[in-house]
């Protein structure tokens, strides 16, 4: 039997999905972000189990996975913030922002910090622009932003590290 | 029926009929690049843009059916500025380097380009780049090239039913490939590049050989299998640089077999054998046809004769033969050959889900309208007549002597003690019957190689041969 | 806001212990709609006073609600499906995740009167996958209405059964497009499919399929609570009944989600009246008025009535309802360069005009702002907008081109100062 990289938690919540669709291969979002959420990305031997799984070729796993800005197809840090410079938030300074968390972490926009603490990315509109600038902290939405408050947040997330 | 009114002129359409269709039957050839007629429709290259009267907006005309009462024009000014503007789109990331693409010539692109594109240039940003990708011993992928029509992506999941092709990532950076560079699976994957509207998917049997418009063509029938697909050979200079498919909606659609395809290769092996020979103890000679031809006469005359027929001979061959024997060698046993375990039509059938056939020659059907029974196991027999098109496979044969007629490569030979070179199913007009029972035409792409003859010619002439001369 | 103005959903919004059935119970419609519906009113008696409601889509088509529902066939063997879009992927728009976050249940109850209409036995709510505390608290929602029997087999004895699905999309604007939303819900790529076939004839899984925002679905409640001539006339224009959530947000002194009677102000008092006026005391200079893609206005525009057709009237569109204010300072060309990186990287690829076109844009705009551009780009760049505009398989070109045309047309020097050199970005 081939090893498997995913955990049983991963099938038993699977599982409870199975039956919310007529067809299985609606199932590969749901098995994309369940995996992502146990590895954090997606290695490519994920993508082929969940293939497997769902019953189609691993490329359609692939293709998917590729289209999605939220899948990581690449390892990131323990803390991704994705700082949102679209319009509203473009309007509201988001781009001194992102200059300010380059600087403060010592990574370009799309890198990861050495200790695989932090990855920093330029995220599209998150749609909480009436609060803006906002960043997604993992799960988190962080709002009303601005220096102090980006200061703020990167030093406590150093700090419970 | 319905009508609908293009370009001005009424015509008739049946339910269902796009308008590239039904714009054909009044002359008015629509440029396309994702629309082909053997896979979804997704009107993703723009196009195909027509104007239709009430409709605001451009339409696709791969995805607009045709209705009753519908007025579409397909050269207006906004349908030409429309496709121009496709066109440049097109260009932008394109390298243009036709001089070196193996498509040119037959390039939807360069074709589309001189029918509705600008003279002008106005793009002067950096060009998209990928590297090249092998993918597997049939076809090589140039990205640079692609147009992002996704033909090859629907053919692998609607036809050859692999979803091996697909798009990775999205927009302007996506990359239509296998993944992790793998090789193609399907057995099906010439298709890929006959689809390709660009030359981003090249066959790599073909890759740097000839320029298309050099090629020959002679549309004749695959004899791969007992499907009969219809194909077009391309030669130049009596040597075939490449097989294609030709539509034919009964029996192959739009497609051919890696295996068909590709078959045509002994036609030209160096090692056919060309010229009547004879074995000589251990080695072979080369020997005027008329001193075999009179061995052939008197062997076949006696008795405990078996004559083999293959079924990837013609009709009109097999007649010949059976015809011929009743002078030649009238006690004989006329048995046929052709694919171990598919002796007969009943054992025949689909060997997958696409095209290919278990009968792995082109008229097993056709031996048994002509009532020739199966060989079943060895050859036993004093003299065995093995009268072959190229592609049967060849029985045990256990015989004091043993005759070859017809295609045999060199490894092939020591069945025999000599060989009477024929003519392969590039070289010869005939018909064939395919499982369906669909008689199908041969026609002559290719001149006879070295010294072969038909193999009816090879008949009379054993038949009217007396001690060497040639009597009438 | 203006104190007679009458809202349906801000005064709920806010309050984190708004979101539970316990409020809704009690301060809210509390299934009494679904009761209503289930209890005594046909599938065609609903659709017909969402009609009368004269409700249009709030996604940003602004499609007549109840003609959406009555173009699913009655008579079909296939299952059907109501699939809610919460992608709320227009840049600018936040009023869904807020009917989510704190009126989840009024969601809910739309889904299950929706669903009775169009003979769904399974909706699904299709959410933007960023929103993941979202997705969360609608599901604890959805969890808390079923445990009551208000989701589940033979829902308030009537026979009808509802399940309810959130599913996840995972950081594709082109999933907001319905037909791209299809396919992200069937386990694809999120490309927009051709049409024909429409979703009411061949949608999700091939079935039948009505797709409505959040909002619509939201407000059905209402409808069938107060009755679709009451919802109507909260409107103060014609054919658009109800309230509209707007999205505020750019240089004003107080963004925020507001809700007003449709058409009962217009886009400066909005502006002035529920944003403060522009931040930091500066001018006015342009306002994009229905999310990014929306044909964006300058400060002598906006004394049109905020709803669709008086926007339509002045070339422009209402959209999603998402104003974003700009101010005095900013660098249309700029802006306009963020805009156009936006449809560039959210291009799904598929087709021809929008996949090269969009970043053929961004190239251009890039060299336009970086001094590289020859004088003729300004013009080249339109053209190209002329090239994408109308003529892509969704929408998503008609988005991109767009505010390229209307940023050029109406701030041109700004465009032409880069190009002659006069001035550069640093």
């Amino acid at each position: 039997m081939k090893e498997k990289h995913l955990s049983e938690k991963f099938y038993q919540a699977m599982k409870q999905k199975e039956s919310r669709y007529p067809d299985r291969k609606a199932l590969i979002l749901p098995a994309l972000h369940q995996a992502q959420a146990e590895y954090g990305w997606l290695p490519k031997e994920v993508l082929a189990e969940i293939a497997e799984y769902i019953g189609v070729h691993e490329a359609q796993i692939r293709e998917v996975a590729s289209f999605y800005t939220m899948y990581n197809l690449k390892p990131v840090g323990k803390m991704h913030l994705k700082l949102c410079t679209n319009v509203a938030c473009c309007l509201r300074g988001a781009d001194e922002l992102m200059e300010y968390a380059e600087k403060k972490l010592g990574v370009k926009c799309g890198e990861t910090t050495p200790d695989g603490a932090f990855t920093l990315s330029e995220e599209e509109c998150l749609g909480a622009c009436t609060t803006a600038p906002v960043m997604m902290a993992n799960d988190d939405y962080v709002e009303n932003l601005d220096i102090n408050s980006l200061n703020h947040f990167i030093e406590k997330v150093k700090h419970e590290r | 029926m319905p009508k609908c009114t293009i370009d001005g002129k009424e015509v008739e359409f049946k339910a269902g009929e796009n308008l590239v269709t039904v714009a054909k039957r009044v002359g008015a050839e629509i440029p396309v690049f994702c629309y082909h007629p053997g896979l979804s429709v997704v009107a993703q290259c723009r196009m195909c843009y027509v104007e239709v009267e009430k409709m605001p907006k451009l339409q696709t005309a791969c995805s607009t059916l045709a209705a009753e009462g519908m007025v579409v024009k397909t050269q207006s000014e906004a349908v030409k500025k429309g496709r121009a503007g496709t066109m440049e789109f097109l260009l932008l990331n394109h390298p243009l380097d036709c001089p070196i693409c193996d498509k040119a010539g037959e390039c939807d692109l360069q074709d589309n380009s001189f029918g509705h594109g600008s003279e002008f240039m106005r793009h002067s940003e950096e060009r998209r780049t990928y590297v090249d990708v092998d993918m597997g011993p049939v076809i090589q992928k140039n990205m640079n090239r692609c147009i992002h029509c996704t033909r090859c992506i629907r053919f692998g999941e609607e036809v050859a039913g692999i979803h091996e092709m697909v798009a990775i990532k999205r927009g302007n950076n996506i990359d239509i490939t296998t993944i992790d560079g793998k090789q193609l699976k399907t057995e099906y994957a010439g298709n890929y590049s006959d689809i390709c509207p660009t030359g981003s998917l090249t066959l790599k049997d073909f890759r740097f050989k000839k320029r298309a418009w050099m090629l020959k063509k002679t549309a004749t029938i695959c004899e791969g299998c007992s499907k009969g697909c219809n194909m077009e050979v391309q030669q130049e200079g009596n040597v075939v640089y490449r097989c294609v498919p030709r539509e034919n909606l009964e029996i192959n659609k739009y497609w051919m077999c890696d295996e068909g395809r590709f078959n045509y290769h002994y036609v030209q092996d160096p090692s056919r054998i060309v010229s009547p020979m004879k074995r000589s103890g251990d080695s072979w000679l080369v020997s005027p046809w008329e001193e075999l031809l009179v061995n052939f006469r008197t062997d076949s005359a006696g008795t405990g004769v078996m004559l083999l027929i293959g079924t990837d001979l013609t009709l009109e061959e097999m007649k010949a033969i059976q015809e011929t024997a009743k002078a030649l060698s009238p006690r004989a046993a006329i048995l046929s050959f052709g694919t171990p375990g598919v002796e007969s039509t009943t054992q025949d059938g689909p060997r997958d889900q696409i095209l290919k056939m278990k009968s792995k020659t082109s008229n097993l059907k056709g031996a048994e309208m002509l009532g020739i029974q199966p060989l079943l196991g060895a050859a036993k027999s004093d003299v065995v007549l093995v009268f072959r098109g190229g592609r049967a496979e060849l029985p045990r044969i256990e015989a004091k002597k043993a005759y070859g007629v017809g295609v045999f490569l060199e490894k092939e030979r020591n069945h025999f003690h000599a060989i009477l070179p024929g003519l392969s199913f590039l070289e010869k007009e005939g018909t064939v019957v395919n499982h369906q029972g669909k008689e199908q035409s041969l026609k002559r792409a290719l001149l006879p190689r070295g010294k072969s003859k038909a193999i009816g010619e090879i008949l009379m002439l054993a038949l009217h041969q007396r001690n060497g001369e040639v009597t009438a | 806001m203006s104190a007679n103005s009458q809202t349906l959903f801000v005064q709920h919004f806010w309050k984190d212990s708004n979101r539970t059935l316990e409020y809704y119970l009690e301060e809210m419609s509390g299934y009494e709609a679904a009761r209503k519906v289930l209890g005594g009113m046909t599938p065609d008696q609903v659709i017909e006073e969402v009609k009368k409601a004269n409700i249009r889509g709030r996604g940003g088509a602004g499609f007549p609600m109840g003609m959406k529902w009555s173009f699913i066939p009655k008579n079909s063997e296939k299952p059907k499906y109501l699939v809610c879009n919460a992608d709320e992927s227009e840049p600018g728009t936040c009023k869904d995740r807020q009917i989510i976050r704190y009126t989840p249940h009024l969601l809910i109850e739309g889904l299950l009167i929706g669903s009775f209409a169009i003979g769904c036995k399974h909706a699904y709510v299709y959410i933007r996958g960023e929103y993941v505390r979202e997705a969360r608290l609608l599901e604890e929602a959805i969890e808390e209405a079923r445990e009551k029997g208000y989701l589940g087999k033979n829902i308030f004895g009537s026979g009808f059964d509802l399940e309810i699905t959130v599913h996840r999309g995972a950081g594709a604007y082109i999933c907001g497009e319905e037909t791209g939303l299809l396919n992200s819900l069937e386990g694809k790529r999120g490309e927009p499919r051709v049409k024909p076939p429409f979703p009411a004839i061949s949608g999700a899984f091939s079935c039948p399929t009505a797709v409505n925002n959040v909002e619509s679905i939201a407000n059905v409640p209402h409808i069938i609570q107060m009755g679709g001539d009451a919802f109507a006339k909260l409107g103060k224009i014609d054919k658009s009944g109800g309230t509209r959530l707007i999205s505020l947000s750019g240089h004003v002194n107080k963004p925020g989600v507001y809700e007003v009677q449709a058409g009962s102000m217009t886009l400066r008092q909005i502006i002035e009246e529920l944003g403060g006026g522009v931040w930091k005391g500066k001018k006015l200079k342009a306002v994009i008025p229905g999310g990014s893609s929306s044909p964006v206005l300058t400060a002598d525009e906006i004394d049109a009535v905020y709803d669709v057709e008086p926007l339509m009237k002045i070339g422009t569109m209402m959209g999603s309802a998402a104003i974003m204010v700009i101010d005095e300072d900013t660098d249309m060309a700029r802006l306009l360069l963020r805009i156009t990186k936006f449809y560039a990287h959210e291009s799904c690829g598929q087709c021809t005009p929008c996949r090269e076109g969009c970043h053929w844009m961004e190239s251009l705009l890039h060299k336009i702002v970086h001094g590289e551009a020859k004088t003729t780009d300004v013009d080249l760049l339109v053209d190209v907008a002329g090239n994408i505009g109308g003529k892509t398989l969704c929408a998503l070109g008609d988005a991109a081109a767009m505010p390229v045309q209307s940023f050029v047309k109406k701030f041109r020097p700004e465009f032409e100062a880069y190009v002659k050199g006069q001035k550069r970005h640093a």
